[in-house]
């Protein structure tokens, strides 16, 4: 037994950690060795973000203990974790752009002159142990740079040489590569080693199956907030590793989609963001009643790209056609004009207006049909139609006059989806249509997708739950770093093949 | 917001919530009444109240205007200088032909165009605020704070920093007028009120405007043309200064580079203490006025019990601060 304790630097034993309406962790474990490299796998809300982020003190885990080096370990923020020697390198870059490269890396922690109780910054310093530490990296980066003035793929190298500045014994990479070619992963991979050889030791998380093998000495596979279990990389092969990760069983009821498949609605060719790290020439149709699922992984561009559809985003060249006829799409009123809606996936974001009353919500986007006289709001015409729509969708709310923030997440939802119907479009695009909503919410919002197909609409589903995708969809595309991979129907579309097609990087 | 005042009542809510609803109304009727008891009734009788809602009146065009700006989550604070600039302006068409120091001397203009020519401008300057926020995507206070700068050398070069005086009565009658015992000059708020509360509680527009404000992303999502209202909403409230600066020449009979000098603090804080967020997306007309009218009784109350001038500035600012801080935990947004 004690000479098990020595054999791990890193113990995660029992972690529970939960969310409204979701347990996010349920009694995970992870055992980490000490220079080797271990990572991470599992699908899109399988709780590996999460876990990571209980690691590093953002998160307070519910239950459990963090054992570092043999000793517990409590964090309460990034900096007890990074003082403990964990350092981690975020999904998302979290530099500040306006500032200097070498800023950025000793942020929070500058060498300083010191004068008694004066201090002020030592810049000399900060330039040369940057300097250093890209000679060491083999990084060609100037620590006077502006980090906002770097490539990207040069912004997630000083990340990584600021995760490897602190001289952590554990490094934290969540989806490191996400954003570089081939070679520069190369060169990540080397950098890894050398880190490694200096036992340390390296959690990867990554979608790339390749890298994995290429990488990684162990594999712990997580689904559903649980740990399945840790493997050593021989063991596996990819066939094997996307059946752990997506192999659940279909817990979540669905109800039937029998609408009736008519004639096509919605066509898509060639459209391209006009943002370079977007999607590439994707195309696709939409018939009437029908609903066709959009799945990829984090990063895969499939909100860019209804939001382009929806005339949020701009594009560099393909067309779209409504109805057999061309639309010029350029502003989400040219969409609604063309029958479109959009729910968004940041219902607080971009969704309800807090304030505002469920009444006020539901009709913001229509109320150009209900105007007297070309002036005249038609108060009484739209808090009738308004209830109308939320009376269909069971929304429960004290009155229509209740501020839209005082409902639950589900209620808002169906508010939106309400928003929309208003609007009387023809195609209903919905970005995570059940994101952040309980269970019981979640069904009625599949039983209205189904009920709307079955009256002739049209919808697109964007979602990162694979059931959802596999449970409401006629036909589910896959995206992947923006590139469509390819479109399953029928029997073929099974969350292996999805998994296969979402991780069909170039 | 008087019928929603009366329906809350009426329903078994109870006199706590309306209290809580409308706070700004508790707090200008405890004010007005701590005066009353303070002045022993006499700031209750007509001749005060008629002094307060002459010295108002200006203010609450302004107050109407920048009201209106901030429910869309902006701000304005040329208000000062561009209603100097229209004063300025109005006053300049206004004067007397015989004035021997009249910028247009000899000139007898028709009694309309005084008001013509002010309220384009600040109708000019407000369009050039909304295109500077909504299309050139300035945060409101640069913009505004360009084209304040721009309003005051304006007013100075056109008046060659002198006083516009030696307005026509006929002119002037207009402003210091009565109807019965009742002020020109609170009947036109009246009716710009009523216009503001139609604006924002019956049109398109105004709901687009509680939209912008409360969440300009899903404004955006909803099909609201939110560059384009934008600039609406800044040009309607130029017009309103418009009306303010032309008004106020009338009233003082005439304008010098002073006039209106810190209007735009008045009008802001007027607003603010009337209970529209600087959050956004919130705010009533009735809320607009009875912050004028709060901040009139606390410079009148205090003027009246002979409290010096100076200290004045800092009561108003405290109670500004309190009402703020108030307010930000009412309407924040969970």
């Amino acid at each position: 037994m004690a000479d098990d304790r020595a054999e791990y630097v890193l113990e995660m034993l029992g972690i529970y950690k939960s969310f409204p309406g979701v347990q996010a962790l349920d009694d995970v474990s992870l055992h980490v060795r000490p220079g080797k490299v271990h990572a991470l796998m599992g699908e899109n809300g399988a709780g590996k973000s999460t876990l990571m982020k209980c690691l590093f003190g953002i998160y307070r885990e519910d239950g459990g203990e963090i054992i570092l080096k043999g000793r517990l370990a409590k964090f309460h923020s990034a900096k007890d974790a990074l003082e403990a020697g964990v350092s981690m390198i975020h999904q998302e870059l979290s530099n500040v752009p306006e500032r200097s490269v070498r800023e950025n890396i000793w942020l929070g922690r500058e060498p300083l002159h010191r004068f008694g109780p004066i201090t002020f910054l030592n810049h000399g310093k900060m330039h040369r142990d940057t300097a250093a530490l890209m000679k060491r990296l083999e990084m060609n980066i100037d620590p006077a740079d502006r980090m906002g003035g770097l490539s990207i793929s040069k912004q997630q190298a000083c990340e990584i040489a600021k995760a490897v500045s602190y001289e952590a014994s554990i490094v934290v990479m969540d989806e490191p590569s996400s954003s570089l070619t081939e070679t520069e992963t190369e060169h990540l991979f080397r950098i890894i080693r050398d880190l490694t050889a200096r036992g340390v030791a390296v959690i990867y998380i990554s979608h790339k199956m390749s890298e994995i093998f290429q990488i990684a000495d162990d594999v712990s596979v997580m689904r559903d907030g649980k740990m399945l279990g840790t493997w050593p990389a021989s063991e596996l092969d990819e066939d094997k590793l996307i059946k752990l990760m997506v192999g659940r069983d279909n817990t979540q009821r669905f109800p039937t989609v029998d609408s009736e498949i008519g004639e096509l609605r919605l066509e898509v060719r060639g459209l391209t963001s006009a943002e370079s790290r977007s999607f590439k020439d994707v195309s696709f149709d939409l018939r009437r009643g029908e609903i066709l699922g959009i799945g990829g992984l984090v990063g895969a561009q499939r909100t860019e790209l209804v939001e382009a559809i929806f005339g949020l985003r701009k594009t560099s060249c393909g067309e779209i056609l409504v109805n057999g006829k061309r639309a010029v799409i350029r502003s989400p009123r040219d969409a609604i004009r063309h029958g479109i809606g959009l729910i968004t996936e940041d219902r607080r974001g971009s969704g309800i207006f807090p304030l505002l009353s469920v009444t006020e919500n539901t009709a913001v986007a229509s109320l150009g049909s209900y105007i007297r006289g070309g002036l005249l709001l038609e108060h009484r015409r739209i808090e009738a139609e308004a209830r109308r729509f939320n009376e269909q969708l069971r929304t429960k709310t004290p009155s229509m006059w209740t501020q839209i923030q005082n409902l639950s997440g589900g209620n808002q939802q169906k508010v939106l989806v309400s928003r929309w119907l208003m609007t009387l479009p023809e195609i209903l695009i919905m970005d995570e249509p059940t994101r952040g909503i309980d269970v019981g919410a979640k069904f009625e919002i599949y039983t209205i997708m189904a009920e709307l197909a079955r009256n002739g609409k049209s919808i697109i589903m964007v979602s990162s739950e694979m059931h959802e995708l596999l449970g409401m969809s006629h036909r589910v595309m896959v995206l992947c770093a923006g590139r469509h991979t390819g479109t399953l129907e029928g029997p073929e579309a099974s969350q292996e093949n999805v998994m296969r097609l979402a991780t069909q990087f170039e | 917001m008087a019928a929603n005042a009366v329906g809350a009542l009426a329903r078994k809510k109870g006199i706590a919530a309306f209290l809580g609803k409308n706070t700004n109304l508790v707090t200008f009727v405890v004010l007005a009444t701590i005066l009353g008891v303070m002045t022993r009734g006499r700031s209750f009788e007509w001749p005060s109240v008629r002094n307060l809602m002459i010295a108002e009146s200006v203010r609450a065009f302004a107050a109407l205007g920048v009201g209106m700006i901030i429910i869309t989550r902006g701000i304005d604070l040329s208000i000062g200088y561009v209603v100097c600039l229209v004063a300025s302006v109005s006053a300049s068409f206004a004067q007397t032909p015989d004035y021997m120091a009249a910028l247009y001397p000899g000139m007898d203009f028709p009694i309309y165009l005084p008001f013509i020519a002010g309220i384009l401008t600040g109708g000019l300057f407000g369009f050039f605020n909304g295109v500077l926020v909504a299309y050139g995507k300035l945060p409101a206070f640069i913009a505004t704070l360009g084209t304040m700068s721009i309003a005051r050398g304006a007013q100075l070069i056109y008046t060659k920093a002198a006083v516009v005086g030696s307005v026509k009565d006929a002119y002037k009658v207009l402003a210091q007028g009565s109807v019965g015992p009742i002020p020109n000059l609170a009947l036109y708020v009246v009716v710009a009120a009523a216009i503001v509360w139609f604006l924002l509680r019956h049109t398109r527009r105004g709901t687009n405007f509680y939209a912008i404000g409360g969440n300009p992303v899903a404004a955006r999502v909803s099909g609201i043309n939110v560059e384009k209202e934008l600039v609406v909403v800044y040009t309607f409230a130029g017009l309103l200064y418009g009306i303010a600066g032309c008004l106020l020449s009338g009233r003082l009979g005439l304008a010098n580079a002073l006039t209106a000098n810190g209007m735009e603090l008045d009008a802001i804080a007027a607003v603010t203490v009337g209970g529209i967020s600087q959050a956004g997306g919130v705010g009533t007309v009735g809320g607009m006025i009875i912050g004028v009218l709060t901040l009139g009784i606390i410079n009148y109350g205090m003027t009246y019990l002979g409290v010096d001038s100076y200290y004045q500035l800092l009561v108003k600012g405290f109670i500004i601060l309190v009402a703020v801080y108030f307010y930000i935990r009412k309407y924040s947004q969970r």
